[in-house]
């Protein structure tokens, strides 16, 4: 077990060198900060000047270099717009994000968790079908329209909600659905067949015949060895997660991650941007290791396999 | 053919008529504008004009038409993406699968790597690179499809790898890539279609996210996440610029998930993770 | 009896800082919420932000050495009360106005304007006009506490106006005793200003929360006691919080112009903020000479096509003027306003017919391809929808327009050095609202400026040379009547030529709860707003 750990930590980090090094040069192929701070009559002196200052001049490969170096000792450089270091910048606007995603998880849970035993238990008819179209409506949606027409029936038409800005609890409820409604097909496809695979195994069968009652088989025996398939979800959904913020963030004027990385690509904001995108990923790494281990622990197969 | 998803079938089938037959169906051009007629409503409301049965948008081109265009649009870059995405992950999933060992490990890794990248970002990024267009957003998104359709395929090669025909097949001497070609490939290829028509509504809402967030299609050019994204701001004054659009997405995208949903129900029961 | 005097002296005096305080505490009330579209760089050290942003959220705090004409537009009195060039040109005096203080109570001396402008100038600062005044500026004396003297390198008739934020940032005045007690970094964490607004907390993405001053100051002493400034991106959210009364004020782009009238909301429009122009590039080039563009008759026709009238109603809905000559506002110095008000009438006409008539002379009957850069400038995002409705007037001239939409970050690279991929092309531009338009004829023009239209280094053909000549000598005209007469050749020598034509004078947007904020009215040309919130009255006060 410690040697799966071991290996899968560097593994990980492998990950974060091979993505570290793509956003370096792919973030240097957008542009330069430069242009987007001078005004529209600057000199190209001004310019040299800027970059200078900007400590945005030399050869790329150089530039990649002190890059590498200053990151493995935990420095990725101070952000050009906001000019402190970036690690802090991305940190102050964290908090934010994490905030919504309880509730957002919760959200999708709920809605996900009755449509897919629903469509599990009447595979095939009308009640699938519907709990499925209802399940997929959240991803059929763009979720900045989605946001958009949430606002403007619940907070301009109705006046029940604030329409945006991080506050009270109530200013959750429309970032949330927002971004939950998105999460939901995903999860329910899952629920739905894992459900029909454990519907279909030897123990439920077993259970059945011991005369247990089918809510007991249902919610006892099926329910919790189908959400296990769910934990292996957490880490496909986080990139999904941070996609989704982006333009949550955006519509919500929500200070978070998502918003953070939509300016630092639009600025060109490399240092921010390198930041962003590395600490994300190791985000990932993360949920994803622990997912794993986790997965390990509760499903002996893995063990065995590994 | 009982149970056949109809509903999703007559949408699917409305909206490759409507790609199809654009130019001949639209009353008017797509992109030339008519200033003076701008925003005028739907013709069942008051101030409709028979002229234009869905109205106008901001430069007073016909809602209608571009609707219709729009389909051609957002079919195309479905269509491509899914080409290009889905292919190289149908490639990439059967020889990570089939070959397995290290070369399997170091796919996979990749495949991690692609995941954990934020795919919107990516598009944006290459977008602020490349320049916006329809080129861009083939490439983009399928950078976020590949992935996905890897892995999936890969789990389904594993399965299909331990039966005995393929085991004959490698006992009677065909080469690697002849087993992968005419036993594997026919093998997952329920799988694959299951999984294409899954990913068409991810492609379209993609597609809109990215015209929001200003990296997709270009205007003129109509396509149905950009008509969306262009009148988000008019939803209480000008509702259908960006509403009408809005509903054929939202249809369309369950269509082909319902019809998605069925097909795998069909072939592939068993899949997951989609 | 002398003592008892004193005494009624004291007793008086606190009688009247006591009614002030009462009428000053009766007077501000409230919080005044704006929602606005960038908070640019958020910091609220001033060399650490480069863009316009500045005018929204450092302006509230920070005056500038000289300030707004409000009534028209450009610079006016500012901590400067008054200014002039000296005699032989090479040095400008200003004197600053008596009895201000910051906002740790220390007096605003001459010195702290001489530290200001230095510490724009240093290497640590990237304030856009830094290397500019490090260009311009020789030295910097400090006369007595309340004069200071500039002297430049050469001569430099607009410093003064630069100095005012309607034009750069570079103006803004900070606190030298405070700034080198607590150090650069205590500054940015707990900066103070000279201005009728206090920094309370700035919360990074999100908004910045300023507090009144209760004293007198010469911008005026604000009516509500709180205000925070809020950073809302997404347009249709920021027009829903104005709605709601979660904002009394949003920033807004033309295309909710109307958006907001429905929703019941007054639409304030700040006249002369920018000019929509569409510019060509490299076609002073030998290898040019093929390019339908090189033929002026081609390059008016293309003018002559568009409705003018047709974009401002329909795209800008109404708010938005007919444009004056390029770079020129009714603001402008120097130049001959009425004469160029009445040339752009009759220049900037819609006439179909004589366009293609001059097509035809020139040898295009059945138009030409024309390849079209659209792209849209940080704060103005409703220059897209002009160019589509600008390429779509050409279509129907029967030019075959190639437009090509590109974000600015990735255009504003080509624009540099040779500019190898826009030899040829059209592409969508703008002119900030400024007072003074020869640093913007250098920057597009001069064959030394970013864009070099008219010829650049050993391509300069004559009409190149003839306007680095003439723009000489504009900026070095001390006697303004001749500066006039030199402008208005400059205006003319490039107005008819076509390369740089304007489309339109656009406006600043904002949307207004009046039930959140009184009548106001902005200052032409500065469409942010930070040099005017201390003047907008609470709902219930008399407009001002």
């Amino acid at each position: 077990m410690r040697r799966y750990i071991l290996r899968r930590f560097l593994q990980g980090l492998v990950l974060l060198v091979l993505v570290a090094t793509i956003v370096f040069f792919l973030g240097r192929l957008t542009g330069n900060p430069a242009d987007l701070m001078l005004p529209e009559d600057a000199l190209e002196e001004d310019r040299v000047a800027l970059i200078e200052t900007l400590g945005l001049d030399g050869p790329l490969h150089k530039q990649f270099g002190i890059f590498l170096a200053n990151a493995l000792r935990g420095d990725l450089g101070d952000s050009i717009r906001h000019r402190e270091p970036a690690v802090d910048v991305f940190f102050s606007r964290l908090p934010n994000t994490l905030k919504i995603v309880p509730g957002t998880m919760a959200l999708a849970l709920i809605l996900a968790i009755p449509l897919g035993i629903l469509s599990a238990l009447y595979r095939g008819r009308m009640i699938d079908r519907v709990s499925g179209a209802i399940g997929v409506l959240g991803i059929a949606t763009p979720n900045f329209w989605l946001g958009i027409l949430l606002i403007y029936v619940f907070s301009v038409q109705l006046g029940w909600l604030p329409s945006a800005r991080m506050g009270g609890p109530q200013h959750y409820i429309l970032p949330t659905i927002t971004l939950g409604t998105f999460l939901v097909a995903g999860f329910m496809r899952l629920i739905r067949s894992s459900m029909l695979e454990v519907l279909d195994s030897e123990f439920v069968k077993l259970a059945r015949i011991k005369g247990l009652s089918e809510t007991i088989v249902v919610w006892k025996h099926c329910l919790r060895n189908a959400l296990i398939p769910v934990l292996s979800l957490w880490g496909v959904l986080m990139g999904g997660l941070v996609t989704g913020a982006i333009v949550t963030e955006t519509v919500f004027a929500w200070p978070g991650i998502g918003r953070l990385t939509y300016e630092a690509v639009i600025f060109r904001d490399y240092p921010l941007l390198q930041a962003v995108i590395i600490m994300d990923a190791v985000l990932i790494v993360i949920i994803n290791l622990v997912v794993d281990i986790l997965y390990a622990y509760v499903d002996p197969r893995i063990r065995l396999a590994e | 053919m009982k149970n056949l998803p109809w509903t999703s079938l007559f949408i699917i089938i409305t909206m490759l008529f409507m790609a199809v037959f654009a130019p001949v169906i639209s009353p008017h051009s797509p992109i030339d504008q008519t200033l003076a007629d701008k925003l005028i409503p739907p013709v069942w409301e008051e101030g409709g004009n028979a002229k234009y049965l869905l109205g106008t948008d901001v430069f007073g081109r016909d809602v209608l038409s571009r609707l219709f265009y729009g389909a051609r649009v957002s079919m195309i870059v479905s269509a491509l993406t899914l080409l290009v995405g889905g292919g190289v992950g149908l490639v990439i999933g059967i020889v990570s699968g089939y070959v397995g060992g290290r070369l399997d490990n170091l796919l996979m890794r990749i495949v991690d790597a692609a995941l954990a990248f934020p795919a919107i970002l990516f598009a944006l990024l290459l977008a602020v690179t490349m320049g916006q267009g329809l080129r861009t957003i083939v490439i983009a998104i399928s950078l976020l499809l590949w992935a996905r359709f890897a892995r999936v395929v890969r789990g389904e090669v594993l399965a299909v790898k331990q039966r005995d025909f393929v085991s004959l097949a490698r006992v009677h001497g065909c080469s690697p890539v002849r087993i992968m070609v005419t036993h594997i490939l026919p093998n997952v290829m329920n799988t694959f279609m299951v999984l294409l028509t899954l990913y068409v509504g991810v492609v379209i809402v993609a597609e809109a996210s990215l015209s929001f967030l200003g990296a997709g299609i270009p205007p003129p050019t109509p396509s149905w996440g950009l008509m969306v994204a262009e009148g988000r701001g008019k939803v209480a004054s000008a509702w259908w610029i960006s509403l009408i659009p809005g509903i054929a997405i939202t249809l369309v995208v369950l269509a082909f998930n319902l019809f998605g949903d069925w097909l795998r129900d069909r072939l592939d029961p068993k899949l997951r993770q989609l | 009896m002398r003592h008892r005097g004193l005494l009624k002296g004291c007793l008086f005096s606190l009688l009247l800082a006591l009614a002030w305080t009462a009428v000053a505490a009766e007077k501000q009330q409230g919080t005044l919420i704006v929602a606005i579209d960038t908070l640019g760089a958020q910091s609220m050290d001033p060399i650490q932000e480069t863009r316009s942003a500045h005018a929204h959220y450092q302006a509230p705090m920070y005056d500038a050495i000289v300030g707004f004409n409000f009534e028209k537009g450009g610079a006016g009195p500012g901590v400067a009360e008054r200014w002039e060039l000296a005699k032989d040109g090479l040095s400008w005096i200003f004197h600053i106005r008596k009895g201000m203080k910051w906002h740790n109570g220390d007096p605003v001396t001459a010195h702290d304007v001489k530290f200001s402008l230095e510490r724009t100038m240093s290497k640590e600062s990237i304030a856009s006009r830094g290397p500019g005044l490090r260009r311009d500026v020789k030295s910097i004396d400090v006369i007595d506490d309340y004069t200071v003297q500039v002297h430049t390198n050469g001569v430099q008739v607009h410093f003064a106006e630069g100095l005012s934020r309607a034009t750069y940032q570079e103006g803004q005045l900070m606190p030298k005793k405070y700034i080198e007690t607590v150090g650069a970094e205590g500054f940015r964490k707990k900066p103070i200003g000279s201005g009728p607004w206090k920094f309370v907390k700035s919360v990074p993405g999100d908004r910045i929360e300023y507090e009144a001053i209760d004293y007198p100051h010469y911008r005026g002493t604000p009516h509500f006691k709180r205000m925070i400034l809020l950073l809302v991106p997404e347009e249709s959210t920021r027009v829903a919080m104005v709605s709601t009364g979660e904002a009394a004020i949003a920033s807004i782009s033309p295309e909710a112009i109307r958006e907001s009238k429905a929703a019941g909301l007054r639409v304030v429009s700040v006249p002369g903020t920018m000019q929509a122009i569409y510019q060509m590039y490299g076609l002073y080039l030998p290898e040019s000479q093929k390019n339908p563009l090189a033929d002026k008759r081609v390059r008016e026709a293309l003018s002559l096509a568009i409705d003018r009238k047709q974009i401002i109603e329909h795209v800008m809905y109404g708010e938005a003027k007919m444009p004056m000559p390029f770079a020129t506002f009714d603001y402008s110095v120097d130049d001959d306003t009425e004469r160029w008000q009445n040339w752009s009438r009759e220049a900037f006409r819609y006439d179909p017919k004589r366009a293609k008539q001059l097509l035809a002379e020139a040898g295009y009957p059945n138009g030409f391809e024309l390849k079209f850069a659209s792209t849209a400038l940080a704060g103005t995002p409703f220059m897209v929808p002009i160019g589509l409705a600008v390429a779509d007037f050409w279509r129907r001239l029967g030019v075959k327009v190639k437009y090509t939409n590109y974000e600015y970050g990735s255009f504003a690279p080509m624009l540099r050095g040779e500019q190898k991929q826009l030899v040829g092309v059209v592409s969508m531009y703008r002119t900030a609202g400024r007072p003074a338009a020869a640093a913007r004829f250098y920057g597009a023009f001069h064959s030394k400026g970013a864009h070099h239209l008219l010829g650049r280094g050993k391509d300069c053909p004559k009409l190149c040379k003839t306007f680095d000549e003439l723009h000489k000598a504009v900026t070095v005209e001390q006697d303004p009547v001749k500066r006039t007469e030199k402008t208005n050749r400059m205006i003319e020598l490039v107005s008819n030529e076509w390369f740089a034509v304007p489309i339109l004078e656009g406006m600043g947007y904002w949307a207004v709860n009046p039930r959140k904020v009184g009548a106001f009215k902005a200052i032409p040309g500065r469409h942010e707003f930070g040099d005017l919130f201390q003047r907008m009255p609470r709902p219930e006060q008399k407009p001002w």
